[in-house]
């Protein structure tokens, strides 16, 4: 009997053995294509959705003289938005040679050892929509700078409150929908919130327990929906109560929308105010309903984000601009600043029942 | 509440299960615990007891609850299914998709059904007729339809009609309690009559109990475990409907890793996972604490970082408490377990 | 006898799945059979899952199953990285074996002694021990500290240093199963319980003792994932029990306990190595993968349950012909 397993395993070498042999006679001829790999932090919701467009514009414009340019998109899905999954696919790329990888990481430090390893191998690393560590990426295509964004929210809700009868004179408690603790992004934007609520303007607004007014239900949907729920309860008019929310997650957000509309007994609206980062399609529906809290929602232009992400990657690899140049000029969207290896693309778009039609996304 | 206590007298007066004791004492705890909690809510938080916040618990409750009855009758058969959160996830897309359109919930819900019942039913013919063992049926199957979704849908479906929210948004009776309730109630007190009266269910508990003996016994095996597959997949489509209508957009992966949950408040209200025993009244128990854990903690100042602790204790102690009492009956439930799985097999088939 | 033979012939089928998906992915895509790819990345990725289903291997034949190990993994890697923050690396591995230790005697203790269903002890342990992990870490990032990163990077002749670990602990684990007399005496407990306990087995002390193997397998395995990702979050265990699961009842061992080998365990981590880094060369979209794993596990049940049907048969009538 083990003579036989002998046998069997002596061929599979064999068979591996000459396998290997032909595959790599058959690598020779490789194509001379330039690959453009991009990996959000999960597929299958809005935002990356958009940034995706955005992205394979920038990438029919390139190849309008003919084919020059290969783009390779993947993701983990969304209840799995692990740095586990990402690394799998980043070495899979890795592995096929691609020329530009751009990636929003779910973990900045867990995933340098991987983006280390692309650039040792002469891939240019991009990061889009959230930064990893600075030092294993070539540039960093930001959507708005962490304050700018901060501002947009706080000052949104601010007025909201305002509207609402809420000054210094009788002080608003607010919660916040972040995504996990290890989200980069949120983590910023939160801090900048927070520096915001200490400023004179916005002092009225308070954050009364972290550990309870903060919530960190990550990427899941269901979570995102149960944790929603749990908040609107809170919300109304007293000092026990919550009078403003913000959703840092476009996951958050709709999800606050979704639980006023089906809450039993709906907190008075014109008592309470609630804001968030979301694509303009996720909360038209609540934006547009008057019976709604939620009366506007704050962003930037995604698709753009994904356009630019491109075309910068484009750009380094072709050495058009390098790392330490001053600007870029990326198409459509003219001339972008370059400081410490990030480029920003531009102001938080702060949209509300007037103006939500003009999206598409 | 009251109403709650008022069945379970009613439950112990009439039972007639050989084992009834136990489950006496399983879901007479799980009640004292649970009134326990809740006195200690009332007393240490504020606004726990709020008409919304009540209500919001009870909705999760109701989807939690209709899923969990469609796996205890699974595992009172002595089988199990890890594959209900991806079966749940496509059948949010599958509603969705036709919502889009503008179907009312008239139309969602029995599509949410038949598509539930059909996977489901699949799973059911893979365990009978492949005669593999049900946790590694639905773990492959798991694996198949969680890999279908991202070919038919890119991402999610979002922007839904009104029609689509009307479960959630607006179907209210008395302008107060959700229709999800009124599902909850509707389904659970026909599982219960149905688990106490119908010859179906005298069937369940004896393939749970012995395979073997059921089958000398006349009983079809291959069909009764496929039917209640079908069955508890038509439920696990009801528990969706609640779950997608939720929102005006639904993702993907919408109820992904909720079969543990499921799976566990099957268990915390006292069925045996080996089969053959367990009731309706346990698995409600189980379930509304469960889902009240996470708004709990929110509300007594915890963070929620602790709710899958504090989840894995109320488990796991609960478990070892029914354990401790009836050690004995447990070892010799071990006994006919390893012989049901072994030997008598190869003796049907001489 | 016969039991040998058949499980023979389905190694065989195994290596021959083997053999094809990878001859297969190469011709479609000459990526994947770079050196660096297939040492550096797919054996490097498939240590960790594979060291996970040596212990559990043991625990499957036994009629027992453990859901717990991804959970337990991530709490051994966070108390242990917390621990090296303060008290440096020695401490940092001390803590995460005993971390290891104590969560497999936990649940030793409640199968054997408190005769609770493997399933449903490891079940909540699971979320037990991801909930500590989550709670003692707030949701943050625990980092590796020196110790882990020589685990998860050192490279050894080209070679990392992992796959020698994991290559001494197969021929362990198979001399355990096949060669001693512990490996016969958790078949026996698999097939009878009772009958092994009366027949003067010490089952309870066998039983805990295979799931302390399994919770320290997983304190090693957590460190090595440790330093090669340099940190960990709590929901990095999510499936991993899942996963490893398959493996296991892709090579072939029965979940009713009793019958199988770590040989088709070795194999099935292979099968599920070459098909996780080769799709993802292929560039088949990560979320849509699972369909392939997913049908290779039911073409493996397929196969797995003809055979034995075949098997029942011919002992059949080798009865019928001796009675």
């Amino acid at each position: 009997m083990s003579k036989r397993r002998l046998i069997s395993s002596v061929l599979a070498v064999v068979m591996i053995v000459s396998v290997m042999m032909v595959a790599l006679v058959g690598c020779a001829s490789s194509s001379k294509t330039l690959k453009i790999a991009m990996l959000p932090k999960f597929k299958g919701e809005n935002y990356f959705d958009a940034c995706k467009t955005g992205a394979l514009e920038a990438i029919d414009e390139l190849n309008k003289d003919g084919k020059t340019v290969e783009f390779l998109y993947d993701g983990p899905p969304q209840d799995q938005a692990t740095n586990q999954k990402q690394v799998d696919i980043l070495e899979g790329w890795i592995a096929q040679k691609v020329n530009v990888i751009i990636v929003s990481p779910n973990d900045p430090t867990a995933i340098a050892p991987t983006l280390k390893k692309a650039q040792s191998k002469g891939i240019k690393v991009l990061t889009y929509d959230a930064d990893a560590q600075a030092d294993v990426r070539d540039m960093f295509v930001n959507q708005v700078a962490s304050e700018g964004i901060a501002e947009g929210l706080v000052a949104a809700l601010a007025k909201g409150l305002k509207d609402r009868g809420y000054d210094n004179s009788k002080t608003a408690n607010i919660a916040i929908v972040s995504s996990a603790k290890t989200d980069a992004n949120q983590q910023a934007w939160l801090a900048s919130i927070k520096l915001l609520l200490a400023k004179a303007d916005y002092s009225f607004m308070k954050i009364n327990n972290e550990e309870t007014d903060v919530y960190y239900p990550g990427p899941d949907e269901t979570a995102n929906q149960t944790q929603c729920g749990t908040l609107i309860g809170r919300m109304g008019e007293g000092a026990d109560k919550i009078q403003g929310a913000i959703g840092l997650t476009s996951m958050a957000t709709p999800a606050l929308g979704s639980q006023y509309q089906s809450a039993t007994q709906k907190p008075d609206p014109t008592k309470i105010y609630m804001t968030g980062l979301a694509t303009p399609n996720a909360i038209k529906a609540y934006i547009k309903d008057d019976t709604n809290p939620m009366k506007s929602g704050v962003l930037w232009n995604c698709m753009d984000l994904g356009y630019l992400a491109v075309q910068t990657g484009f750009q380094l690899n072709k050495g058009t601009i390098k790392t330490d140049s001053a600007k870029i000029t990326a198409s459509r969207l003219g001339d972008k600043d370059i400081k410490d290896k990030v480029i920003i693309l531009g102001d938080a778009l702060i949209f509300d029942s007037k103006n939500v039609d003009q999206f598409n996304y | 509440m009251d109403d709650m206590k008022n069945k379970s007298k009613f439950e112990s007066t009439e039972n007639t299960g050989f084992n009834f004791k136990k489950f006496l004492v399983t879901e007479t705890y799980l009640a004292i615990f649970l009134i326990v909690v809740l006195v200690f809510l009332s007393i240490l938080t504020k606004g726990f007891f709020s008409l919304n916040n009540v209500m919001s618990i009870l909705n999760r409750f109701s989807y939690v609850l209709i899923a969990a009855i469609g796996m205890n009758l699974i595992i009172i058969t002595s089988n199990i299914d890890v594959s209900t959160g991806a079966l749940m996830s496509i059948v949010c897309i599958v509603i969705a998709a036709v919502g889009k359109t503008g179907a009312s919930i008239w139309i969602l819900l029995p599509v949410a059904m038949i598509t539930g019942a059909v996977l489901s039913g699949i799973n059911g013919i893979f365990i009978t007729k492949l005669r593999i063992p049900a946790i590694v049926a639905t773990l492959a199957t798991t694996q198949l339809f969680a890999g279908v979704l991202p070919f038919v849908v890119e991402g999610s479906i979002y922007d839904l009609p009104a029609k689509f929210t009307w479960l959630a948004f607006e179907a209210k009776l008395f302008g107060l309690i959700p229709s999800s309730l009124i599902l909850m109630f509707i389904i659970t007190t026909i599982a219960i009559l149905f688990m106490k009266y119908s010859k179906f269910s005298k069937k369940l508990y004896a393939i749970g109990n012995n395979s073997d003996g059921a089958r000398l016994a006349g009983i079809n095996i291959e069909r009764t475990v496929i039917i209640t597959y079908i069955i508890a997949g038509a439920l696990f489509g009801v528990s969706a409907t609640i779950i997608a209508t939720a929102s005006q957009r639904v993702t993907t992966t919408m109820a992904s890793g909720l079969e543990m949950t499921f799976i566990a408040a099957v268990v915390l209200g006292g069925t045996s996972i080996a089969g053959g025993s367990g009731k309706i009244l346990g698995t409600v128990f189980g379930a509304l604490i469960l889902s009240i854990i996470s708004p709990a903690i929110n509300y007594l100042g915890i963070s929620s970082d602790w709710s899958d602790a504090i989840m894995g204790i109320i488990i796991i102690v609960s478990v070892i408490l029914g354990a401790m009492k009836f050690i004995k009956r447990k070892k010799i439930t071990v006994v006919q377990r390893r012989q049901d799985n072994e030997k008598p097999k190869i003796q049907v088939d001489l | 006898m016969k039991n040998q033979k058949f499980r023979l012939t389905f190694n065989m089928a195994l290596l021959f799945i083997l053999i094809l998906l990878f001859i297969t992915i190469a011709c479609l895509n000459s990526a994947f059979l770079s050196f660096d790819y297939i040492i550096g990345v797919m054996i490097r990725n498939i240590i960790e899952l594979g060291l996970l289903a040596l212990p559990v291997t043991l625990i499957i034949i036994t009629g027992g199953i453990d859901l717990s190990v991804g959970s337990t993994m991530v709490l051994a890697a966070m108390s242990g990285g917390l621990a090296a923050v303060k008290f440096g690396s020695t401490a940092g591995i001390i803590v995460t074996l005993l971390t290891g230790l104590l969560c497999g005697l936990f649940n030793g203790f409640v199968i054997a002694k408190l005769k609770i269903s493997p399933l449903v002890t490891t079940l909540a342990t699971m979320f037990l021990y991801m909930g500590i992990a989550r709670g003692m870490s707030l949701g943050d990032s625990v980092y590796s500290y020196p110790a882990t990163q020589f685990l998860g990077n050192t490279d050894i002749g080209g070679f990392p240093l992992q796959a020698f670990l994991y290559a001494a602990f197969a021929v362990v684990f198979y001399l355990i199963l096949s060669k001693t007399t512990l490996g016969r005496e958790l078949f026996a407990i698999g097939l009878n319980e009772n009958a092994a306990k009366y027949s003067g087995i010490k089952t309870e002390r066998k039983l805990i003792l295979i799931y302390v193997i399994s919770g320290l397998m997983c304190a090693l395995a957590s460190m090595i994932w440790l330093g090669r990702f340099t940190s960990i979050k709590y929901d990095a265990g999510t499936s991993i029990g899942l996963k490893v699961v398959t493996i296991i009842v892709l090579g072939g061992t029965s979940i009713l306990g009793g019958l199988g080998d770590i040989k088709g365990t070795i194999i099935a981590t292979f099968i599920i190595a070459v098909l996780n880094s080769g799709l993802t060369v292929l560039n088949i979209p990560i979320d849509s993968q699972t369909i392939v794993n997913g049908s290779v596990l039911v073409i493996s049940l397929i196969t797995y349950a003809i055979l034995t049907e075949r098997i029942k048969k011919s002992r059949i009538i080798k009865l019928d012909s001796t009675v």
